[in-house]
């Protein structure tokens, strides 16, 4: 479900407590406001050589800002990054996506980027864990392994010669079919690259993938198994709540822009069961203001 | 729409069973509605509705015509749902058409009863000016921008918002003439008569997926649905309308059982969707 910034209704004093958060949280944050809109100068140091990267344009001498967004400086690289662009792929990303066809050899994978996925044939683990030469057999058999709607955890590998993009599924069984849960989409530039994208919450007995791409999974924990073999066991009640309170957690981080990582995702799942708040109600303004504010409180005791 | 795995289609469906929908909601719960009255000025009323991600809006426009033969005492009220491509890609070109004259007429049925007039929730005799010649002729448009499921439900909220803050000019009635003239009308720019609305329905739509019903469904639910039964009930507690969609055949039993959950459901949707168009209606007088 794309999650659109919702409008929360908030009363006087929900109103002074989130701009007071958000204050702090300003002055906290990094010093330089980098934020331009359209036709911004970009502050440079002439004696530099530099390069202009998207979102840039060099007119009478200065450089000026296409997009509206934020100036990024990468060595000599000076672009501008959007706020509500599409996923840009690196290699070594772990990405989640969703199978939109099944073609000759390989499935087209939707990644919320520019482009589509190709995941090859050859890149899957087969059941028996023995690499052997894909057949023609194999070929036709290939929607027992993957169909449209199917969602899986991939790695990004290289760009292909004619542009388009490769994914691998690496061969264990982490990487593959994500089965009983849900698939959740935020902004892609609020999951963050880290060392560590999968999370098995051992306490709930969860996993969660963080996709570089915007796309997080959220889900019960899956055992290695046979994917060839369907599972239809029901997920108990207990884990599903577990499930659905992390979920909401992900959704309000993301309504109210903080970065989206596993240790922010824990401190909201557990600050929701500490007020006993439902799980529905994790939706409602109250306790977007709750998470504002035990955001700034933390940064302020980092910092 | 996008589609859904099977893992995921099994997830919303053992949710359902567990009354723990994906977003934490039981079965019988709503989205938080909020609502927006006197979104349009030039029209006579308008608002604009949102439940979750589904937003609506309404319009309400009036303008003098003549009565029907057949019904020389009531005015007349049409209804036009308009699906716009911002809410889903395939609504763009006649992709939208369908859906839309289907919901247009479930809110007609709905808000307006059978051909007789009988059971109608808008009371449309207090749209006469002057009998088998002049009335006023309502046209209730809809728009929908945000589709995330329940469009039926949001549609009869804004409807019933749109309604109260519609505001009909007063008419005199300038001369007497034969009775096969038109009469000459004094159309007021002051005096506004409020439109009554304390006897239109609200419309509780129940989505059965497997074998529970849900209330409020969002578009990912409504892919899993079997069928769906949409009542509107008024604040008597009477049905002013029913209508089912979706392939499956319903056992009559379920029907009537669908039906008093429904009213049991209207009793708080009712009592809440006046206390947010109040709100929304005195905050447009503030502003």
């Amino acid at each position: 479900m794309r999650m659109p910034k919702v409008e929360l209704p908030l009363n006087k004093t929900q109103k002074v407590r989130f701009e007071r958060a958000m204050e702090m949280l300003k002055s906290l944050s990094s010093t330089t406001n980098n934020s331009v809109i359209v036709a911004d100068s970009i502050p440079l140091n002439h004696k530099e050589a530099f390069l202009k990267g998207h979102g840039t344009s060099l007119i009478d001498g200065d450089l000026l800002t296409t997009v509206c967004g934020v100036v990024i400086n990468v060595d000599k690289l000076v672009y501008v990054r959007t706020l509500r662009a599409r996923y840009k792929p690196e290699v070594g990303d772990i990405v989640v996506g969703r199978v939109i066809k099944v073609a000759q050899s390989h499935w087209k994978v939707e990644l919320n980027s520019t482009q589509d996925g190709v995941l090859k044939l050859s890149s899957i683990n087969m059941p028996d864990s023995v690499q052997k030469r894909m057949t023609s057999v194999d070929e036709l058999n290939m929607r027992n392994i993957l169909v449209e709607d199917d969602v899986l955890c991939a790695q990004v590998g290289e760009t292909q010669r004619d542009g388009s993009l490769q994914l691998l599924l690496a061969r264990s069984h982490k990487y593959g079919k994500l089965d009983k849960g849900q698939l959740l989409k935020v902004d892609p530039y609020l999951v963050k690259r880290s060392n560590l994208h999968f999370h098995f919450i051992e306490t709930l007995g969860i996993d969660l993938i963080l996709g570089r791409n915007g796309f997080i999974w959220v889900g019960e924990h899956a055992q290695a198994h046979d994917p060839m073999v369907v599972d239809d066991e029901n997920i108990s009640s207990k884990t599903r709540q577990n499930i659905l309170r992390i979920g909401n957690a992900i959704r309000v981080l993301s309504n109210l822009g903080f970065t989206v990582t596993l240790e922010v995702i824990m401190e909201t799942f557990y600050l929701s069961n500490m007020e006993n708040i439902d799980i529905h109600d994790m939706l409602g303004s109250e306790f977007h203001v709750l998470v504002t504010e035990n955001q700034a409180e933390r940064r302020r005791r980092c910092a | 729409m996008v589609g859904l795995s099977l893992g995921e289609q099994h997830f919303v469906k053992g949710g359902i069973a567990q009354d723990l929908r994906t977003d934490g909601r039981k079965r019988l719960t709503y989205r938080p509605i909020y609502v927006e009255t006197g979104v349009i000025p030039q029209a006579n009323g308008s608002a604009r509705v949102k439940i979750g991600g589904t937003d609506v809006i309404a319009s309400v426009k009036a303008e003098i015509g003549r009565p029907s033969s057949l019904q020389p005492d009531k005015g007349k009220v049409a209804v036009f749902i308009d699906c716009s491509p911002t809410a889903e890609p395939t609504f763009g070109g006649r992709g939208g058409e369908e859906l839309s004259s289907e919901l247009a007429l479930a809110l007609h049925r709905c808000l307006l009863g059978g051909k007789s007039g009988a059971g109608a929730g808008i009371n449309l005799s207090s749209l006469l000016i002057k009998e088998g010649k002049v009335c006023w002729d309502l046209y209730i448009d809809g728009l929908v921008i945000s589709s995330d499921g329940n469009l039926l439900d949001a549609l009869g909220a804004a409807i019933k918002a749109a309604l109260t803050n519609t505001a009909i000019p007063k008419v005199n009635v300038s001369a007497e003439v034969a009775d096969d003239e038109q009469p000459e009308i004094d159309i007021s720019d002051e005096e506004y008569l409020q439109f009554d609305t304390s006897s239109v329905p609200v419309i509780v739509t129940l989505t059965k997926v497997g074998t529970h019903y849900i209330v409020d469904a969002t578009a990912e639910e409504e892919s899993q649905m079997s069928s769906a039964v949409s009542i509107s009930v008024n604040r008597a507690g009477h049905i002013c309308g029913l209508t089912k969609r979706g392939g499956s055949g319903l056992d009559p039993s379920v029907i009537l059982d669908m039906i008093s959950v429904a009213k049991h459901v209207t009793e708080n949707l009712m009592s809440k969707l006046d206390s947010e168009i109040s709100a929304a209606e005195a905050s447009e007088d503030e502003s």
